[in-house]
Protein backbone atom coordinates (compact mmCIF):
# COMPACT_ATOMS: atom_id res chain seq x y z
CA UNK A 1 0.00 0.00 0.00
CA UNK A 2 2.69 1.85 0.99
CA UNK A 3 5.96 3.15 -1.19
CA UNK A 4 6.76 0.36 -3.71
CA UNK A 5 9.16 0.12 -6.58
CA UNK A 6 8.93 -1.84 -9.11
CA UNK A 7 12.19 -2.13 -10.72
CA UNK A 8 13.00 -3.71 -14.20
CA UNK A 9 15.13 -6.47 -14.15
CA UNK A 10 18.62 -4.70 -14.08
CA UNK A 11 18.11 -3.95 -10.03
CA UNK A 12 21.54 -3.51 -8.42
CA UNK A 13 20.26 -6.30 -5.46
CA UNK A 14 22.36 -8.70 -4.58
CA UNK A 15 20.92 -11.83 -5.92
CA UNK A 16 23.26 -14.84 -4.21
CA UNK A 17 23.79 -17.13 -6.90
CA UNK A 18 20.37 -16.76 -8.35
CA UNK A 19 21.64 -15.03 -11.15
CA UNK A 20 18.86 -17.32 -13.21
CA UNK A 21 16.14 -15.96 -11.68
CA UNK A 22 17.49 -12.40 -12.38
CA UNK A 23 17.47 -12.69 -15.81
CA UNK A 24 14.51 -14.41 -16.86
CA UNK A 25 13.62 -11.05 -17.90
CA UNK A 26 10.62 -11.13 -14.82
CA UNK A 27 10.48 -7.79 -12.87
CA UNK A 28 11.86 -7.17 -9.38
CA UNK A 29 9.78 -5.68 -6.73
CA UNK A 30 12.10 -4.35 -4.07
CA UNK A 31 11.62 -2.98 -1.16
CA UNK A 32 14.54 -0.97 0.71
CA UNK A 33 15.14 0.11 4.40
CA UNK A 34 12.72 3.07 4.38
CA UNK A 35 9.92 1.28 2.36
CA UNK A 36 7.31 -0.62 3.61
CA UNK A 37 4.54 -2.89 2.16
CA UNK A 38 1.02 -3.68 4.37
CA UNK A 39 -1.28 -5.60 2.41
CA UNK A 40 -2.60 -8.42 -0.31
CA UNK A 41 -0.32 -8.85 -2.94
CA UNK A 42 -0.17 -10.63 -6.09
CA UNK A 43 2.55 -10.05 -8.29
CA UNK A 44 4.32 -11.65 -11.08
CA UNK A 45 7.94 -11.27 -11.02
CA UNK A 46 10.53 -11.52 -8.22
CA UNK A 47 10.49 -9.72 -4.69
CA UNK A 48 12.53 -8.56 -2.49
CA UNK A 49 12.19 -7.02 0.59
CA UNK A 50 16.04 -5.78 1.72
CA UNK A 51 15.77 -4.16 5.13
CA UNK A 52 12.29 -2.82 4.66
CA UNK A 53 9.28 -3.99 6.49
CA UNK A 54 6.61 -6.00 4.95
CA UNK A 55 3.11 -7.81 6.03
CA UNK A 56 0.41 -9.50 4.61
CA UNK A 57 -0.40 -12.14 2.07
CA UNK A 58 1.81 -12.08 -0.59
CA UNK A 59 1.67 -14.29 -3.27
CA UNK A 60 5.05 -14.30 -6.03
CA UNK A 61 5.30 -15.83 -9.05
CA UNK A 62 8.92 -15.69 -8.82
CA UNK A 63 11.04 -15.65 -6.13
CA UNK A 64 11.35 -13.99 -2.80
CA UNK A 65 14.66 -12.48 -0.89
CA UNK A 66 14.51 -11.40 2.87
CA UNK A 67 17.18 -9.62 3.65
CA UNK A 68 19.38 -9.58 7.19
CA UNK A 69 17.64 -7.78 8.99
CA UNK A 70 14.23 -7.31 7.53
CA UNK A 71 10.69 -8.47 9.29
CA UNK A 72 8.34 -9.60 7.25
CA UNK A 73 4.93 -10.74 9.01
CA UNK A 74 2.89 -12.72 6.04
CA UNK A 75 1.16 -15.07 4.32
CA UNK A 76 4.47 -15.82 1.29
CA UNK A 77 3.80 -18.29 -1.23
CA UNK A 78 6.70 -18.39 -4.02
CA UNK A 79 8.73 -20.00 -6.27
CA UNK A 80 12.09 -19.72 -4.54
CA UNK A 81 12.05 -18.13 -1.05
CA UNK A 82 15.33 -16.86 0.35
CA UNK A 83 15.46 -15.76 3.67
CA UNK A 84 17.96 -14.20 5.93
CA UNK A 85 16.04 -12.02 8.14
CA UNK A 86 13.20 -12.55 10.41
CA UNK A 87 9.42 -14.12 8.89
CA UNK A 88 6.50 -14.87 10.65
CA UNK A 89 3.60 -16.87 8.78
CA UNK A 90 2.85 -19.25 6.80
CA UNK A 91 4.76 -20.16 3.65
CA UNK A 92 4.72 -22.13 1.39
CA UNK A 93 7.75 -22.40 -1.71
CA UNK A 94 6.95 -23.90 -4.71
CA UNK A 95 10.03 -24.84 -5.51
CA UNK A 96 12.88 -24.22 -2.77
CA UNK A 97 13.10 -22.56 0.66
CA UNK A 98 16.21 -21.04 2.01
CA UNK A 99 16.58 -20.14 5.60
CA UNK A 100 20.47 -18.48 5.81
CA UNK A 101 22.77 -18.14 8.80
CA UNK A 102 20.73 -15.15 9.65
CA UNK A 103 17.15 -16.57 9.20
CA UNK A 104 14.55 -17.03 12.05
CA UNK A 105 11.71 -17.85 10.46
CA UNK A 106 8.59 -18.84 12.68
CA UNK A 107 5.74 -20.65 11.13
CA UNK A 108 4.73 -24.00 8.97
CA UNK A 109 6.40 -24.10 5.91
CA UNK A 110 5.83 -26.10 2.68
CA UNK A 111 8.22 -26.40 0.16
CA UNK A 112 9.34 -28.93 -2.39
CA UNK A 113 13.08 -28.32 -1.51
CA UNK A 114 14.70 -27.32 1.82
CA UNK A 115 18.03 -26.10 2.63
CA UNK A 116 18.41 -24.75 5.77
CA UNK A 117 21.98 -22.88 7.02
CA UNK A 118 23.73 -23.96 10.30
CA UNK A 119 22.69 -20.88 12.51
CA UNK A 120 19.31 -20.67 11.18
CA UNK A 121 16.05 -20.82 13.33
CA UNK A 122 12.64 -22.38 12.76
CA UNK A 123 10.37 -23.23 14.58
CA UNK A 124 6.57 -24.79 13.12
CA UNK A 125 5.75 -27.67 10.77
CA UNK A 126 7.74 -28.45 7.67
CA UNK A 127 6.19 -30.09 4.76
CA UNK A 128 7.58 -31.44 2.13
CA UNK A 129 7.06 -32.99 -0.99
CA UNK A 130 5.84 -32.04 -4.76
CA UNK A 131 3.31 -29.87 -5.08
CA UNK A 132 -0.04 -31.78 -5.22
CA UNK A 133 -1.16 -30.62 -2.54
CA UNK A 134 -0.84 -27.20 -3.48
CA UNK A 135 -3.05 -25.39 -0.90
CA UNK A 136 -0.88 -25.70 1.64
CA UNK A 137 -2.73 -27.66 3.90
CA UNK B 1 29.20 -48.86 15.60
CA UNK B 2 26.63 -50.71 14.43
CA UNK B 3 26.94 -52.47 10.95
CA UNK B 4 24.99 -51.97 7.77
CA UNK B 5 24.07 -55.75 8.41
CA UNK B 6 23.19 -55.41 12.39
CA UNK B 7 20.04 -54.98 13.10
CA UNK B 8 18.45 -53.37 16.66
CA UNK B 9 14.71 -53.71 17.91
CA UNK B 10 13.88 -52.53 21.37
CA UNK B 11 15.62 -49.55 23.40
CA UNK B 12 19.18 -48.31 23.33
CA UNK B 13 20.91 -46.45 25.53
CA UNK B 14 24.18 -45.65 24.62
CA UNK B 15 27.04 -44.05 26.60
CA UNK B 16 29.42 -42.40 23.97
CA UNK B 17 28.87 -41.66 20.30
CA UNK B 18 26.56 -44.43 18.67
CA UNK B 19 27.19 -44.90 14.20
CA UNK B 20 24.21 -46.46 12.68
CA UNK B 21 24.38 -48.54 9.23
CA UNK B 22 21.68 -50.84 9.57
CA UNK B 23 18.46 -51.14 11.09
CA UNK B 24 17.03 -49.77 14.00
CA UNK B 25 13.41 -50.19 15.43
CA UNK B 26 12.90 -48.64 18.56
CA UNK B 27 14.22 -45.99 20.99
CA UNK B 28 17.49 -44.08 21.13
CA UNK B 29 19.14 -42.76 24.20
CA UNK B 30 22.83 -41.18 23.10
CA UNK B 31 25.31 -39.09 25.37
CA UNK B 32 27.43 -38.27 22.75
CA UNK B 33 27.06 -38.24 18.98
CA UNK B 34 24.31 -39.87 16.80
CA UNK B 35 25.66 -40.25 12.97
CA UNK B 36 22.54 -42.74 10.52
CA UNK B 37 24.56 -43.51 8.01
CA UNK B 38 23.44 -43.57 4.02
CA UNK B 39 22.36 -47.12 4.33
CA UNK B 40 20.17 -47.05 7.60
CA UNK B 41 16.93 -47.36 8.25
CA UNK B 42 15.98 -46.37 11.83
CA UNK B 43 12.47 -46.38 12.68
CA UNK B 44 13.04 -44.95 16.32
CA UNK B 45 13.43 -41.75 18.34
CA UNK B 46 16.67 -40.53 18.28
CA UNK B 47 17.80 -38.48 21.50
CA UNK B 48 22.30 -37.40 21.51
CA UNK B 49 24.12 -34.76 21.23
CA UNK B 50 25.19 -34.13 17.53
CA UNK B 51 23.06 -35.89 15.12
CA UNK B 52 23.89 -36.17 11.81
CA UNK B 53 21.47 -38.52 9.30
CA UNK B 54 22.16 -39.75 6.15
CA UNK B 55 20.22 -42.06 6.06
CA UNK B 56 16.70 -42.94 6.45
CA UNK B 57 14.92 -42.01 9.91
CA UNK B 58 11.28 -42.36 10.77
CA UNK B 59 10.80 -41.13 14.26
CA UNK B 60 11.36 -37.84 16.99
CA UNK B 61 14.80 -36.55 16.95
CA UNK B 62 16.06 -34.68 20.21
CA UNK B 63 19.51 -33.01 19.19
CA UNK B 64 20.70 -31.30 22.15
CA UNK B 65 23.29 -29.74 20.15
CA UNK B 66 22.97 -29.92 16.31
CA UNK B 67 20.56 -32.02 14.16
CA UNK B 68 22.38 -31.90 10.42
CA UNK B 69 20.39 -33.48 7.60
CA UNK B 70 22.68 -34.32 4.80
CA UNK B 71 21.69 -34.36 1.35
CA UNK B 72 21.42 -38.17 1.51
CA UNK B 73 18.84 -37.99 4.84
CA UNK B 74 15.59 -38.26 4.74
CA UNK B 75 14.45 -37.53 8.11
CA UNK B 76 9.92 -37.77 9.10
CA UNK B 77 9.29 -36.98 12.01
CA UNK B 78 8.93 -33.95 14.45
CA UNK B 79 12.51 -32.19 15.62
CA UNK B 80 13.87 -30.71 18.83
CA UNK B 81 17.06 -28.92 18.32
CA UNK B 82 19.19 -26.30 19.54
CA UNK B 83 20.42 -25.53 16.35
CA UNK B 84 19.27 -27.49 12.31
CA UNK B 85 21.13 -27.45 9.29
CA UNK B 86 19.29 -29.32 6.45
CA UNK B 87 21.04 -29.75 3.46
CA UNK B 88 19.67 -29.03 0.07
CA UNK B 89 17.88 -32.30 -1.14
CA UNK B 90 17.53 -33.86 2.00
CA UNK B 91 14.21 -34.61 2.97
CA UNK B 92 12.33 -33.13 6.07
CA UNK B 93 8.99 -33.42 7.19
CA UNK B 94 8.16 -32.98 10.86
CA UNK B 95 7.52 -30.18 13.28
CA UNK B 96 10.77 -28.04 14.28
CA UNK B 97 11.26 -26.74 17.77
CA UNK B 98 14.32 -24.76 18.32
CA UNK B 99 15.91 -22.12 20.01
CA UNK B 100 14.00 -20.79 22.90
CA UNK B 101 12.14 -24.31 23.12
CA UNK B 102 15.56 -25.74 24.18
CA UNK B 103 14.44 -25.62 27.59
CA UNK B 104 11.33 -27.19 26.76
CA UNK B 105 13.39 -29.64 24.92
CA UNK B 106 14.99 -31.51 27.36
CA UNK B 107 11.40 -31.20 29.37
CA UNK B 108 9.58 -33.07 26.86
CA UNK B 109 12.77 -35.45 26.28
CA UNK B 110 12.78 -36.09 29.83
CA UNK B 111 8.80 -37.10 29.48
CA UNK B 112 9.74 -39.33 26.08
CA UNK B 113 12.62 -40.75 28.13
CA UNK B 114 13.49 -40.49 31.43
CA UNK B 115 16.55 -42.32 31.70
CA UNK B 116 19.19 -40.17 29.48
CA UNK B 117 18.36 -37.14 30.54
CA UNK B 118 19.07 -38.21 34.69
CA UNK B 119 22.01 -39.58 33.04
CA UNK B 120 23.46 -37.43 30.72
CA UNK B 121 26.54 -35.83 31.33
CA UNK B 122 25.34 -33.01 33.82
CA UNK B 123 27.35 -29.97 32.24
CA UNK B 124 26.34 -29.97 29.28
CA UNK B 125 22.82 -29.86 30.01
CA UNK B 126 23.80 -27.15 32.40
CA UNK B 127 25.56 -25.24 29.53
CA UNK B 128 22.18 -25.35 27.06
CA UNK B 129 19.36 -25.40 29.46
CA UNK B 130 19.11 -22.25 30.02
CA UNK B 131 15.98 -21.83 32.12
CA UNK B 132 15.08 -23.93 35.41
CA UNK B 133 15.79 -27.15 33.67
CA UNK B 134 19.22 -27.65 34.90
CA UNK B 135 18.01 -28.72 38.71
CA UNK B 136 15.40 -30.59 37.51
CA UNK B 137 17.72 -32.28 35.27
CA UNK B 138 20.13 -32.71 37.71
CA UNK B 139 17.92 -34.08 40.45
CA UNK B 140 16.61 -37.71 38.90
CA UNK B 141 20.43 -38.52 38.67
CA UNK B 142 19.73 -40.54 42.29
CA UNK B 143 15.73 -40.52 41.82
CA UNK B 144 15.19 -41.71 39.26
CA UNK B 145 15.44 -45.52 38.26
CA UNK B 146 18.10 -45.30 35.32
CA UNK B 147 17.64 -47.18 31.98
CA UNK B 148 15.14 -49.90 32.08
CA UNK B 149 16.46 -53.27 30.79
CA UNK B 150 16.94 -52.66 27.73
CA UNK B 151 19.76 -53.30 24.69
CA UNK B 152 22.66 -51.85 26.55
CA UNK B 153 25.70 -50.99 24.61
CA UNK B 154 28.52 -50.09 25.77
CA UNK B 155 30.45 -48.27 24.14
CA UNK B 156 33.86 -46.90 25.19
CA UNK B 157 32.05 -44.68 27.73
CA UNK B 158 33.72 -41.43 29.10
CA UNK B 159 34.93 -42.72 32.38
CA UNK B 160 33.23 -39.26 33.81
CA UNK B 161 29.74 -40.03 33.06
CA UNK B 162 30.51 -44.12 33.98
CA UNK B 163 30.86 -42.48 37.50
CA UNK B 164 28.07 -40.63 37.42
CA UNK B 165 25.86 -43.79 36.58
CA UNK B 166 27.34 -45.93 39.09
CA UNK B 167 26.52 -42.96 41.77
CA UNK B 168 23.27 -43.40 40.53
CA UNK B 169 22.79 -46.93 41.28
CA UNK B 170 24.42 -46.33 44.56
CA UNK B 171 22.11 -43.99 45.55
CA UNK B 172 19.41 -46.72 44.80
CA UNK B 173 20.99 -49.07 47.33
CA UNK B 174 22.33 -51.34 44.64
CA UNK B 175 25.81 -50.54 45.22
CA UNK B 176 27.37 -54.11 44.08
CA UNK B 177 25.19 -54.80 41.29
CA UNK B 178 27.13 -54.10 38.13
CA UNK B 179 25.19 -50.85 35.98
CA UNK B 180 25.60 -52.04 33.22
CA UNK B 181 23.66 -54.80 32.05
CA UNK B 182 24.90 -55.77 28.55
CA UNK B 183 28.41 -57.16 28.73
CA UNK B 184 30.36 -55.13 26.90
CA UNK B 185 31.16 -58.05 24.44
CA UNK B 186 33.73 -57.92 21.79
CA UNK B 187 32.37 -56.79 19.05
CA UNK B 188 30.56 -54.49 21.45
CA UNK B 189 26.74 -54.81 20.85
CA UNK B 190 24.02 -57.00 21.93
CA UNK B 191 21.34 -58.31 19.76
CA UNK B 192 17.53 -59.31 20.78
Amino acid sequence: MDTQEAIAESTPIETHGQSDSKRDGQNKLTLGPNDSLEGKLTYHGHMSVEGGRAEGEFRIGGNIEIGNGTVVKALLEASNVTIKGEVEGRLTARDKLTLGKTAKMNGDVQVRRLQIEDGASLNGYVRMGDFEQQAGS
Amino acid sequence: MLGPRDRVIGQIYIEGDLRVGGVVEGEVEVTGDVEIDDMAKVKASLAGRDVTIRGHVNGAVVARKRLIVARSGSLIGDVRVARLAIQDGATFSGKVSMGAGSAAASSTKAVEAPAPTAVAPEPKLATEVEKPAAPIAAEPLVAVPKITPAVIIKTAAPAPVAELRVAGKDGKGRPGAPPIKGKPDKNKKKRR
